[in-house]
């Protein structure tokens, strides 16, 4: 491959980036929040307290200008301001194409790039599983996890081995449909992250708004089901699906993680919000 | 059901397939329509779910029907159905087919040959007479195959049909128990009842007859406007316009009128107006949409009428019957237009044939004129009279003796003498003398050598009655006698106008001893049966001349051409008197033509089911689910073509509409970009300068026009303003050579790269000057060069040095002119307009106008003047391109009017 064609795929793939990026930013923009303190003393720049200076302290640290004003000399503390690490995943497989008028894969890179330039912005570090380097609290961070998405396509459905330091946090956009996703995260637990499930769902997913003589076909595997009255089984699949999406709940809440659900339907602002403050809020 | 008693079948035993239908219905019901498709991602949750209801979903009961309509339209055709039933023979011996095929039957011939068709289908294997009226009958019982290709090889003949021979041919045939058919053409020939009866007496007969028979034309009568025509048909019946045209040579249409048949007459008169030129040019007359011999008149094409001109000594005579102009004017009225004045004023209006009855001596001046006329070609024919017997000029063929001779006078002891018959070498050889002629008084000639050779007439006792002799490459031709009957009863008669006639082909350049073997008339070209000209066939024999006028029409003589080359007779079917009567009662009533048919229905029904069956085919897609993307294009594809269908008609009127505009008035135009700000600064910009040009010169461009490269006529418009763009896309060759061509035949292009409005450059790198470079780079351009001081385009209509528009300095480039010399006008311009004007001052912005007329941009630097001289440029540029040279012509204008003494 010459670097002409190398190029031109290149730019095929990375078109659909800046628009996504722009409607990242935008979506991010839409939902400001401060850096967010550790609400304790620590290394950071914000003041937190001024504390009577005791032996262990280091002469430097002592404030004058605080000292100055009384007997007492006073240590200024500052606010504990440690960045954190987030790690994304979102699930690639056919499955997640589908979806009317917005695809799953689509709303769940939309919702992945806004989260990781509101963390960016809130300082965290923002990294996605498979990406080249390491994770960083930049926007070459979300380029390069933008990269990772457009980039090298492998349909994986489920995040492959990776060393993640422990502690960090783990944000997981997928349908939750495909088999091994409680065996992969009972794993990545072991490596001691901290989960946060978000289920995309299609309308139709959900409501099952199909009626007459339809044959369903997999997105995968060519395997099909007919039903001579589609509508005769919508409670049956209705109970089953609500079911299925209990079944990943507990078992995030089982590991300490949390889980929420997000329609493509709804607006993704919601969902954006709600996760940040999972995240943002520990 | 009366539509059901006229279908039959050609295989009516593939019928019984329609008893599969039921069965058909059956399995088309058991067997679903295969479910659509969805994809589904929680397939997994669907899996081993209780399907409560898996019985097939019924197929749509108008899908069935439709199914079932399309089978049983397949299986309707595959039993090659017929509309109409083929006639059904009597009796069980041979099939005989009598035939009229004279010219009346040459309408309408293709109902004619289907009928037989269906008749031959008819008759299976049965043995079959053809016996056709008009062209000779093949002899003895033909099978099936051979008398279907002798039917197909059978044409109407230009000639009427005999219908005593085929009922004789018939009576003498022995047949047993024959089917007898008549195939009229509908016409009366005064044997119908005899043939009828005749053809009863050998079996049941069936008479067929067209439900409108042919019509004719009759013999055009000339009058000095045109040609009076006089169309018959055969029965009175409701009254009918009928179109009849002239038609040339060449068979293009000079003339068509309408002739009125009233209700209940069966004559219809009209009149053809052409001027002489066109009416020369005229080679027949006929009834359009007749398609029959008997429909087309022929006209003589030695007759081309020609302009004599007519001198006669002696003007105004109390008595006109006793005038010379008057028997020569009757004479030569059918084949000239006759012309009376003075011999000058006559050759000043170009007669061919100049007639100078009793002018003894032409008048000195004139005498030059005359002989000069005869040497180039000129015929000039003199009549003896008073005067001359006092002796002529040297204009005649021999020399005269002075003083007449008179015969059978009372003075005179000789009788009145009778002309001899013509020579061998006389070109009024072969005409007839009628005995009534004689001549009572002449002028003799002095005996010569050449007497023999120039007499073309003579009377009995040898003394020359008419006598001519070449000069240069015309003839001079004398008569004896006078062209009144005072000293002959010739002008009286026939032989007279046919005389004059042949001398007037002598006009036409035929010499005289192509006329001189016009005993028997060879034929020329002939008509078919349609009335179309051909070749003469082989078996076309030559007609006496003397027999022409009695000749009738047969397979000998068909109609058309007789004689040489410029002195053909026309033989036409029709003659003045004739009538055109329908058949007389034959005894039993007439079957039409068009009943007989019978339509086959298979393809019909074929194509409809298999339109069913597509359709089909598309519904089952729908059902699949496969049209919700495809379908909709489809749909969109199928909907833009009809909607294309539908605007083409529309969108021609515009052109045409865009054509009548730009044609009617001159103006301004510009070339459309497609981009909207370019072209509505455009338009604007030449809305303002036509308000100038209004306002200043006595041009008054109406509103401009923006014009489509790729699709209009670029030739109304003499300048076109183009300015560039980078947005503008690439030209197609085809265009190229469409602005190559223009730019070629006179239009002047003014290409604006508007360059500081593009950018911030001037010059190669300016994005306007990039674009007409990508523009032109096909384009056949000319050198250019900056526009001269002394270039007309400084001097058009002000005198102007630089040319500001919108932004000042640019250089403007124009077509390389030669270089000056020292001592050349003060303004130069080439032999034409330059088709190329290129500059980057944004004229356009610097004109444009809104609509309450205010400027829409501002000049820079600015100032009114730098406005004004953008309007001056443009009014220059305007008349530069509407005046071409013209203007570089008016600075000669005070050293031309010095030169012509004012």
């Amino acid at each position: 491959m010459n670097f002409a064609t190398l190029q031109h795929e290149a730019d095929g793939l990375s078109a659909g980036l800046p628009p996504l990026m722009v409607e990242a930013d935008h979506l991010a923009a839409s939902v400001s929040l401060g850096v967010h303190g550790r609400k304790r003393a620590g290394m950071g720049e914000s003041f937190w307290q001024f504390r009577r200076y005791g032996q262990h302290d280091a002469s430097s640290a002592i404030d004058w200008r605080a000292s100055a004003k009384s007997q007492h000399l006073f240590v200024r503390e500052r606010e504990w301001e440690a960045a954190q690490t987030v790690w994304f995943w979102r699930d690639a497989s056919a499955n997640m194409r589908f979806g009317k008028p917005i695809e799953k894969r689509a709303r769940a890179e939309l919702l992945l790039l806004a989260l990781a330039a509101l963390l960016v912005r809130g300082g965290e570090r923002v990294g996605f599983i498979g990406m080249e380097g390491a994770p960083a609290a930049s926007r070459m961070a979300l380029t390069r996890i933008g990269r990772a998405l457009f980039g090298k396509n492998p349909e994986a459905a489920l995040p492959p081995m990776a060393k993640m330091a422990r502690g960090s946090h783990f944000v997981w956009f997928s349908d939750f449909l495909d088999e091994g996703v409680e065996e992969t995260m009972q794993r990545l637990a072991h490596q001691g992250l901290k989960g946060h499930l978000v289920r995309i769902i299609d309308p139709a997913e959900e409501d099952f708004p199909y009626e007459g003589r339809l044959r369903f076909e997999a997105a995968m595997g060519g395997e099909s089901e007919i039903f001579g009255r589609a509508e005769k089984v919508r409670d049956t699949y209705r109970a089953r699906f609500v079911a299925h999406g209990e079944k990943i709940a507990q078992a995030a809440m089982k590991l300490g993680w949390t889980c929420t659900a997000h329609r493509t339907d709804h607006a993704p602002q919601r969902a954006l919000i709600g996760l940040h403050g999972a995240i943002g809020g520990l | 059901m009366a539509f059901l008693s006229q279908l039959s079948f050609g295989a009516p035993l593939v019928l019984g397939a329609l008893v599969v239908l039921p069965v058909l219905y059956w399995l088309l019901r058991v067997t679903p329509p295969l479910p659509k498709r969805v994809p589904f991602p929680p397939l997994r949750l669907l899996k081993q779910l209780p399907d409560e209801e898996q019985t097939p979903a019924k197929t749509p009961w108008w899908l069935l029907l439709l199914r079932l309509i399309a089978a049983a339209l397949l299986i309707f055709a595959l039993a090659d159905p017929m509309l109409g039933r083929s006639p059904q023979l009597p009796g069980t011996g041979p099939l005989v087919l009598v035939i009229d095929n004279g010219w009346g039957s040459a309408r309408s011939w293709d109902q004619r040959q289907d009928a037989i068709v269906d008749l031959l289908r008819a008759a299976g294997d049965r043995p079959v007479v053809l016996l056709p009226t008009a062209s000779p009958a093949p002899i003895g019982l033909l099978n099936a195959a051979e008398a279907a290709r002798l039917a197909r090889e059978l044409r109407p003949m230009p000639w009427p049909g005999d219908r005593n021979m085929a009922a004789a041919t018939l009576a003498k045939m022995s047949l047993a128990s024959p089917a007898i058919y008549w195939l009229s053409d509908g016409l009366e020939d005064g044997s119908t009842r005899a043939m009828a009866a005749a053809l009863k007496r050998k079996g049941p007969l069936t008479v067929y007859a067209p439900r409108r028979m042919a019509y004719g034309l009759l013999p055009v009568v000339r009058d000095g406007s045109g040609f009076n025509l006089t169309a018959i048909r055969p029965m009175g019946g409701t009254a009918e316009d009928v179109e009849a045209a002239a038609i040339g040579a060449r068979g293009e249409t000079l003339a068509v009128t309408t002739l009125h048949f009233a209700a209940d007459t069966n004559r219809a008169k009209g009149h053809i107006a052409l001027p002489l030129d066109v009416r020369n040019q005229t080679a027949r007359l006929e009834l359009l949409g007749e398609d029959t011999a008997g429909a087309v008149q022929l006209l003589d094409s030695g007759s081309l009428q020609r302009r004599a001109g007519l001198v006669a000594a002696a003007e105004g005579e109390a008595q006109p019957l006793l005038s010379d102009v008057y028997y020569i004017e009757r004479a030569l009225q059918p084949f000239a237009e006759v012309d009376k004045g003075t011999i000058s004023a006559l050759l000043a209006r170009h007669v061919t044939v100049l007639m100078l009855a009793d002018v003894g001596r032409i008048p000195g001046a004139d005498m030059e004129k005359v002989s000069r006329f005869v040497s180039d070609g000129g015929v000039l024919i003199r009549f003896a009279g008073d005067r001359m017997t006092g002796g002529a000029d040297s204009l005649v063929p021999v020399p005269l003796r002075v003083g007449g001779r008179y015969l059978g006078s009372a003075m005179s002891w000789a009788a009145p003498q009778h002309p001899a018959p013509f020579t061998d070498a006389s070109p009024f050889n072969g005409l007839s003398i009628p005995n009534e002629v004689t001549v009572s008084r002449q002028i003799l000639a002095e005996p010569s050598s050449e007497l023999s050779d120039r007499a073309w007439a003579r009377l009995a006792d040898g003394t020359p009655l008419i006598t001519a002799r070449q000069m240069g490459q015309g003839w001079i031709v004398l008569f004896h006698i006078t062209a009144s009957p005072a000293w002959s009863t010739l002008p009286l008669s026939g032989l007279y106008v046919d005389m004059l006639k042949r001398l007037l082909a002598l006009a036409a350049g035929t010499p005289p001893s192509d006329l001189a073997g016009l005993t028997s008339l060879p034929p020329v070209s002939q008509l078919d049966g349609f009335g179309r000209t051909m070749p003469p066939a082989a078996e076309v024999q030559p007609i006496a001349a003397k027999d022409f006028a009695r000749t009738e029409i047969s397979p000998r003589h068909p109609p058309g051409l007789y004689g040489a080359h410029g002195v053909e007779n026309a033989l036409n079917i029709l003659k003045a008197n004739d009538t055109l009567l329908p058949m007389q009662d034959v005894g039993q009533t007439l079957q039409s033509y068009g009943a007989l048919r019978t339509r086959a229905l298979q393809p019909w029904l074929l194509a409809a089911g298999a339109g069913l069956l597509l359709l089909d085919a598309l519904l089952a897609l729908l059902l699949r689910g496969f049209i919700p993307r495809m379908g909709a294009r489809g749909l969109a594809g199928g909907a833009a073509v009809a909607l294309l269908a539908l605007m083409a008609a529309p969108q021609a009127r515009a052109d045409d509409a865009l054509a009548m505009k730009a044609a009617l008035s001159t103006r301004l135009a510009y070339v459309r970009t497609g981009l909207a700000d370019v072209d509505t600064t455009s338009e604007q910009g030449l809305t303002g300068l036509g308000y100038a040009l209004r306002a200043r010169t006595s041009y008054e461009p109406m509103e401009p026009v923006g014009v489509d490269l790729a699709r209009d006529d670029l030739s109304y418009f003499p300048l076109l303003y183009w300015p560039m763009d980078p947005r503008e896309k690439n030209l197609s060759p085809a265009v190229l050579t469409k602005v190559t061509d223009y730019m070629r035949q006179g239009g002047t292009i003014l290409f604006d790269t508007r360059d500081l409005t593009l950018g911030a450059v001037r010059g190669a790198g300016s994005p306007g000057e990039q674009t007409l470079r990508r523009l032109t780079q096909g384009l056949d351009m000319p050198r250019l060069e900056p526009v001269p001081g002394d270039h007309v385009l400084t001097k058009a209509f002000y005198i102007l040095r630089d040319f500001p528009g919108r932004w000042q300095g640019g250089q403007v480039w124009v077509e390389a002119l030669p270089p000056s010399k020292p001592g050349d006008a003060p303004a130069r311009g080439g032999d034409g307009v330059s088709p190329v004007i290129v500059g980057g001052n944004d004229w356009a912005a610097a004109w444009a106008v809104d609509r309450t007329g205010r400027f829409v941009s501002e000049v820079v630097p600015g100032g009114e003047m730098q406005r004004e001289l953008a309007f001056r440029f443009g009014i220059n540029l305007v008349m530069y391109a509407l005046t071409g040279n013209y203007k570089t012509d008016q600075v000669h204008a005070p050293a031309l009017l010095e030169r012509m003494g004012r």
